[in-house]
């Protein structure tokens, strides 16, 4: 019943944008207005595959009655003539806040705000706000509007950009018009985004914690959805599933946020139309089979001021070819077959927008596919194709005048924006265009002037002549002045003064004239140097030379061999192509096998199809196409795998927001174009695993990648991921280093942090109770019919796993009093804690943890930092080891990851370890830490080739990598990466190049600014603003 | 055997050398010698008395007289090194990172050359014992901070106080020079606008305490601090960079009449080597155990510094600043490995540590090397200290004595040693 009811309202709502008005009293009279028009002998663009070269188009009442060459006049409209002009369909914005207040910030505390504080019966995170709705608070504002008529646009769809859930847009109809016309559609979709807006509400803090804060909404929506009869009314949630059914646009700011938001559309298969970055080309390969349409913004960024040498030189390669590849974005995506509208996102200036705009036709757009995106295509996505979209008869009458074509010229001026079937001037446009040559003609003299300039400002120069007798010789010579014309043209009349010198006056002519456009002529009277006023007239000798190099200038040329190649990763040290995989053969090494074999030298290792095909001094036979790589004295080794890393990661290491954070996953944020991937390759790692930081008693969830560099974020991550999470303990998780201020949320001591665990994981337990009663409901039962499954909770999900054994924890630890108590909880919880990371205490307890079965991965001489590391020894490695326990070292660091056999090979100095020993520590003890000793870790037949060259024994200072290879590609190698170093000087001056080319001409440019490079560690708090 | 055979005699001498009976001679006897300069004797012979090296030669040559000598030790199949250091430091002046209590680095104000980190030093810290037991003997006490972040000294790790661990007093001034290219990792700023007008403020300060030193009359704590930079008695440290700044550090230098002006950090030092030779300017670089400054530099640059600078003749020295710097000064002897590693030869790594060191902070006339009548500080090792595997001083002495190699850590892993095998 009441169901039925929301969808009537709804579909009245859906229908409110009709063109039948209510009665609305008037005051007095009702207002005299012209209600017909026809727009004759103008080239009209009806639709992206539909030009009428000459035609007329009739509007009545709002809407185009008829368009065609030939059409009936109806009696009583206005005819206006409209040669030479050209009528383009208006654009629809997607993306707009025009006419709605800026969301406000609530009043800042000094202590952090964990709960909302929001009052209403609302969603539980303030910025999941999707009841917020912007027909209810829009206003016309026609200067707003003006700024995006003159880019095109007579409709946007407005919404107030704040917060992850934003609420539902209105398509409105833009200019002077009034309130009561504007709104076209009052839910015409909703928007969502990966920002969390003006909330001051602590969580969420990282973009993983935004992913999971609107999948749990999302569920959250469904389970309301299906016992909404039994629950208090949420209108969050209520909204909510009401914009399920309709559009959504999912605004990001990344290309790989892209991807993050398809990932959430596709687990509950809903189709989000994404705004994307503007860099999508950059991942193109996961472009392929795109099927939603998008959004793409034009924005493109100024080039640097790249004057100054020593500050260009600092530009990142990266910045510069995504400055150069940026406006063949929208092309590079069509060519991949992706749908896509255009918004103006970005612009306030339209001069900004359009020259964008021919930069996209420049790269190869064609001007149907330009059209569409910003008219038939929106109009599809909103659903108002119906209405709008194409000058066809029948749609609202919204469109743009220009002088010209601007799908050919650049300096196509925008004349006049019509919206509703109203006129509007956007540009101001003289009347008249003077410019020429005249003869003025004053009674007893006359002058010749020439007009130059702009047809908007002209300027212009007087000649007069004296003719001067020598009273001696009786000679006479000319003394000619030239002299400035003042000119100012107000509607038909233009007013001169300039300077004469002649035989009949000295000094300035004021003029005054109205101008006649059919015969070029003025006629005005003025006053002249001694006062006395004249009539006078100036006919047009000559118009002013149209400049033909200008035209060629203004158009519209398809170039799309001018720039350079998208790299993978677009940036330095990136890949022209991926490598295929190819098979290698390397021989006459010291192999290093962490197997029984030990060390084998003069030893040979096969790499075929991403896995270790043979190893071994024996006889092998060499594949057909093999690359052969003479090794003699070199030594291989397998990869080196860090248990504890925090490179490549998007947007926060750390959702510190909570106490638990369970929900959030380092594998929904990682970030393929991080330097560091690359770095660590040169240091012989081959696998990373991306921690949560450790700000809170249970972080999140694990990602374990291989450093596959080139590749997209999903391709990176290890197959069949062993699922694990991070714990925290001590001083992070009590916030003690973070300030006087935060001294609010739960745990500020060691005692709080025990009773975290035992609440998460008895939650957990109640949770997965309900759920099993539930699933022990046989499901043909009626039942099963009357009872719906419990909610579902992302956090208590990923608890249950930890207590069931499924996920395995590493807990970042330091002090043997927590991590006794850890093991404890554990225990009595019926679980093992896998890893304890960092573990600087742990030679204190080894012979505990060895009796729990918990590893222990820890750096190797760290310590000192702060107070729970004061007893941090480097021995502790060896002392662990002796007791039974598994022992990884760990970087924690990017700097460190990249050497991590060196920091092996302290616990040689510090212990006495034997190198075997040591070695294993940063590979085979790692891999089985991680669960995948069975894949990677040694040199095995079978294993992964993750396989690293080193010049010298690996433990030894001297040692530096010469290749690694990772699923048997070879994706770093010491002597390419000396090319590539020159390469990208080449890359870069070819590129700073065009940008000083750009500079030189004027054109808008931007100051350098350096981005330091985001290091994350364990304590690293917040995000970072792109 | 032998080795057993040398830790016995140490610990005698580790308690002469307490018990205060100075002058008695030692001859070390046969270890290969790294002198410090680049040579090494393989052979070779070294004599202390009291706190000073009275010989160093050739064994195979020398004529020795065992009855000179008070002690000789046999270091055959041993190696000998000149004590490490650890410039730009900010060991014995904080000890917890984390613990503001334990923070006496940085104090308030932009301009405070007047401000001394002597007189903070702390010759107990727990971390001072830690980097002893791997060679570094030295250190220059730096304060950080502000414009100019004050004077800093150049200690000796071994002493009762800061008084008689102190080898040079207020060794020179720390200038912080301004950035070229602002920015940062959450906000970054505009192009560097102010760069300019700090260069300006910074100027000016100097031309005014420029003036002030032709004055015997006037006092200003400050401007008095500055005074000795024009007469070349403290030297004036320049943290900075890029290219653009030590370009314009060069200019400045000379403009301000400052005698002995020496770069720490260095970046781009490569870059305006032939500059930097001309002006005989010194670099104290940043080791090579940091990331690459930019995303567009070779992978190993960092690694790769120490080679290009030796190649261009430039004087340079290592230090370690940057994240968790006072612990990780225990590892300076590694980033000289990294840059034997990546380049230099061993001698010309252990130069970059010791002598160069030495000669940049202008203590070469009496510590930095195993020369006659330096100062007695050095260690004894077998293999090269520049590598993990296998830095393990056998001992060690400073200003003649015998160094306590055991400290904090070292007894909580013998205690917990005890522990397991107690458990057996």
């Amino acid at each position: 019943m009441r169901t039925t009811y929301i969808l009537s309202i709804l579909i009245l709502l859906f229908c409110s944008y009709s063109f039948g008005q209510t009665p609305v009293p008037n005051n007095g009279m009702k207002k005299s207005e012209a209600s017909i028009y026809v727009l004759r002998n103008a080239k009209i663009i009806v639709s992206p595959d539909k030009i009428i070269k000459k035609g007329s188009l009739v509007i009545e009442n709002g809407k185009i009655i008829s368009v065609g060459k030939m059409v009936r006049f109806p009696d009583g409209a206005i005819i206006i003539d409209m040669e030479g002009k050209t009528i383009v369909p208006s654009f629809i914005e997607s993306y707009s806040s025009i006419g709605l207040p800026k969301a406000e910030s609530p009043q800042n505390t000094p202590n952090p705000q964990i709960e909302t504080s929001k009052e209403g019966a609302y969603y539980w995170n303030e910025s999941i706000h999707p009841e917020t709705d912007a027909a209810s608070q829009f206003k016309v504002d026609s200067k707003a509007s003006e700024t995006l008529q003159k880019m095109g646009f007579s409709v946007a769809v407005t919404h107030i950009d704040d917060g992850i859930a934003r609420g539902s847009g209105a398509i409105v109809a833009l200019g002077d018009i009034p309130h009561k016309d504007a709104i076209l559609k009052s839910k015409g979709g909703a928007y969502f985004s990966f920002e969390k807006g003006v909330s001051k509400q602590t969580y969420p803090s990282s973009q993983m914690g935004v992913i999971a804060l609107l999948r749990q909404a999302l569920y959250d929506a469904e389970y309301y959805k299906n016992n909404e009869e039994n629950l208090s009314r949420n209108l969050s949630l209520s909204a909510l599933n009401e914009q399920l059914s309709g559009p959504m646009i999912f605004n990001v700011n990344d290309k790989l946020e892209v991807l993050r938001a398809k990932k959430i559309a596709d687990e509950f298969e809903l189709d989000f139309i994404i705004l994307g970055a503007g860099n999508e080309f950059e991942q193109i390969n996961d472009f392929k089979d795109w099927k939603q349409p998008m959004i793409l913004p034009i924005n493109f960024s100024d080039p640097y001021d790249v004057g100054d040498p020593y500050i260009s030189q600092q530009i990142p390669l990266s910045d510069l070819k995504e400055w150069e590849l940026s406006p063949s974005n929208p092309f590079i995506l069509k060519k991949n077959n992706v749908k896509f509208a255009i918004s103006s996102k970005g612009h306030t200036k339209p001069e900004d927008f359009w020259k964008h705009f021919h930069n996209v036709l420049e790269r190869g757009l064609s001007r149907e596919d330009a059209l569409a995106s910003l008219t038939t295509i929106p109009a599809e996505i909103f659903k108002i194709e119906d209405q709008l979209g194409t000058l066809d008869e029948g749609k609202i009458a919204s469109f743009s005048v220009f002088d010209k074509d601007p799908f050919e010229v650049k300096n196509a001026v925008l004349e006049e924006s019509w919206s509703l079937g109203k006129q509007h001037f956007v540009t101001d446009k003289p009347e008249v265009d003077i410019r020429g040559k005249y003869r003025i003609s004053i009674p007893g003299t006359s002058y010749v002037i020439d007009i130059k300039g702009t047809a908007e400002k002209p300027t212009g120069t007087a000649i007069s002549y004296k003719t001067i007798v020598d009273s001696s010789t009786m000679r006479s010579k000319v003394d000619t002045l030239k002299s400035k014309v003042g000119v100012k043209v107000d509607y038909r009349d233009a007013v001169f003064h300039f300077e004469v010198r002649d035989n009949k006056y000295d000094g300035v002519v004021t003029l005054h004239g109205n101008f006649s456009p059919k015969i070029d002529a003025f006629i005005g009277q003025g006053q002249m140097p001694d006062g006395t006023w004249v009539k006078w007239a100036g006919i047009q000798l000559s118009r002013l030379k149209v400049d033909q190099k200008e035209i060629e200038k203004n158009k519209v040329v398809v170039d799309t061999n001018s720039v350079g190649k998208v790299w993978f990763p677009n940036m330095a040290y990136g890949f022209d192509t991926l490598p295929k995989k190819k098979t290698y053969v390397l021989r006459n090494a010291t192999l290093w096998t962490n197997e029984e074999e030990g060390v084998i030298e003069k030893g040979t290792i096969i790499l075929k199809d991403g896995k270790i095909d043979f190893i071994g001094s024996g006889t092998f036979s060499i594949p057909a196409n093999a690359i052969e790589i003479e090794c003699k004295g070199m030594y291989i080794t397998s990869g080196i795998i860090d248990e504890h890393s925090h490179i490549a990661i998007s947007k926060g290491v750390n959702e510190s927001g909570q106490a638990v954070s369970a929900e959030a996953s380092i594998a929904d944020v990682v970030r393929n174009d991080d330097i560091n991937i690359y770095r660590q390759l040169s240091g012989g790692v081959t696998v990373s695993q991306l921690l949560h930081g450790s700000a809170n008693p249970i972080g999140g969830q694990s990602a374990i990648i291989k450093l596959k560099w080139g590749y997209s974020p999903e391709q990176m991550l290890v197959k069949d991921m062993p699922k694990f999470i991070k714990f925290a303990l001590g001083e992070n998780v009590k916030q003690s280093n973070w300030g006087d201020n935060q001294t609010v949320r739960f745990p500020q001591t060691r005692m709080g942090v025990e009773q975290v665990f035992y609440d998460a994981f008895i939650r957990a337990e109640e949770y997965k109770k309900k759920w099993k009663e539930y699933n022990e409901l046989s499901p043909k039962k009626a039942e099963r019919k009357n009872i719906t499954a419990p909610a579902i909770d992302l956090e208590l999900e990923t608890v249950w796993e930890v207590k069931n054994g499924e996920r395995f924890v590493s807990c970042h630890s330091y002090v043997q009093s927590e991590i006794n108590m850890l093991m404890k909880v554990a225990d009595s919880m019926g679980f093992t804690i896998n890893t304890f990371t960092h573990i600087l205490e742990g030679y204190k307890l080894a012979d505990k943890m060895a009796a729990h079965g918990a590893g222990g991965s820890t750096f190797s001489d760290w310590w000192a930092y702060k107070y729970e590391v004061k007893d941090a020894i480097p021995f502790n490695a060896n002392l662990m080891q002796e007791q039974g326990v598994v022992v990884a070292i760990n970087s924690d660091d990017a700097e460190m990851g990249r050497r991590l056999n060196q920091e092996a090979a302290k616990s040689i100095k510090y212990g006495g370890m034997s190198e075997q020993d040591a070695w294993k520590m940063v590979t085979l003890n790692p891999a089985k830490l991680l669960h995948l000793d069975d894949r990677m870790g040694s040199l095995k037949k079978g294993k992964d080739a993750d396989v690293v060259i080193w010049t010298d024994n690996p433990l030894s200072i001297n040692a530096q990598v010469s290749k690694t290879f990772v699923d048997g590609d070879l994706l770093y190698d010491s002597w390419k990466s000396v090319d590539h170093f020159y390469r990208i000087q080449t890359e870069k001056a070819r590129i700073i190049s065009k940008m000083l080319i750009s500079n030189q001409n004027g054109e808008a440019k931007k100051p350098f600014e350096k981005k330091k490079e985001k290091h994350w560690h364990c304590d690293t708090i917040g995000d970072s603003k792109d | 055997m032998k080795v057993l055979r040398i830790i016995l005699t140490i610990t005698i001498f580790l308690c002469m050398g307490l018990s205060g009976s100075a002058q008695k001679t030692i001859l070390l006897s046969k270890g290969r010698v790294h002198v410090g300069n680049g040579k090494v004797i393989n052979q070779g012979l070294v004599g202390i008395k009291g706190d000073k090296i009275i010989l160093v030669d050739n064994a195979l040559t020398h004529n020795l007289d065992k009855s000179a000598w008070d002690t000789i030790i046999d270091l055959k199949g041993l190696d000998v090194y000149p004590g490490f250091f650890a410039p730009n430091s900010k060991l014995g002046l904080t000890e917890i990172d984390a613990v503001r209590a334990t923070r006496d680095f940085n104090e308030v104000g932009a301009y405070n050359p007047h401000v001394r980190s002597l007189t903070a030093f702390n010759v107990e810290s727990d971390i001072i014992g830690t980097v002893k037991t791997n060679g570094v003997f030295y250190s220059q006490a730096t304060p950080e901070g502000g414009v100019i972040s004050g004077s800093s000294s150049v200690m000796s790790l071994n002493g009762w106080n800061w008084e008689d661990a102190v080898l040079k007093k207020d060794d020179g001034i720390h200038l912080n020079w301004p950035s070229t290219v602002s920015g940062g990792w959450s906000t970054p700023k505009k192009s560097s606008e102010d760069y300019s007008s700090q260069l300006k403020e910074i100027r000016a300060f100097f031309e005014a305490a420029l003036s002030y030193s032709s004055s015997k009359d006037l006092y200003d704590p400050r401007f008095e601090a500055m005074r000795a930079l024009f007469n070349g008695e403290k030297r004036l440290y320049i943290h900075a960079d890029q290219m653009r700044a030590l370009l314009d550090i060069i200019d400045f230098q000379r403009d301000l009449k400052i005698k002995y002006p020496v770069i720490i950090g260095g970046y781009d030092s490569h870059k305006v080597a032939d500059q930097l030779n001309s002006s005989n300017i010194p670099v104290i670089i940043k080791g090579g155990h940091t990331l690459p400054e930019n995303e567009d530099d070779p992978v190993d640059f960092p690694y790769r510094l120490p080679f290009l600078l030796k190649e261009a003749g430039v004087l340079f020295c290592i230090q370690n600043s940057g994240r968790m710097e006072t612990m990780n000064s225990r590892n300076i002897p590694f980033l000289a490995g990294t840059a034997m590693a990546y380049g230099l030869t061993e001698e010309e790594a252990i130069t970059a540590i010791s002598l160069s060191t030495a000669k940049i902070l202008g203590v070469d006339k009496i510590v930095g090397s195993i020369e006659e009548g330096k100062i007695a500080t050095l260690f004894v090792n077998k293999g090269t200290p520049l590598d993990m595997r296998t830095n393990n001083l056998i001992f060690g002495i400073i200003n003649g004595e015998f160094v306590d190699l055991s400290n904090v850590q070292t007894k909580l892993y013998d205690k917990y040693k005890k522990k397991y095998e107690d458990q057996k």
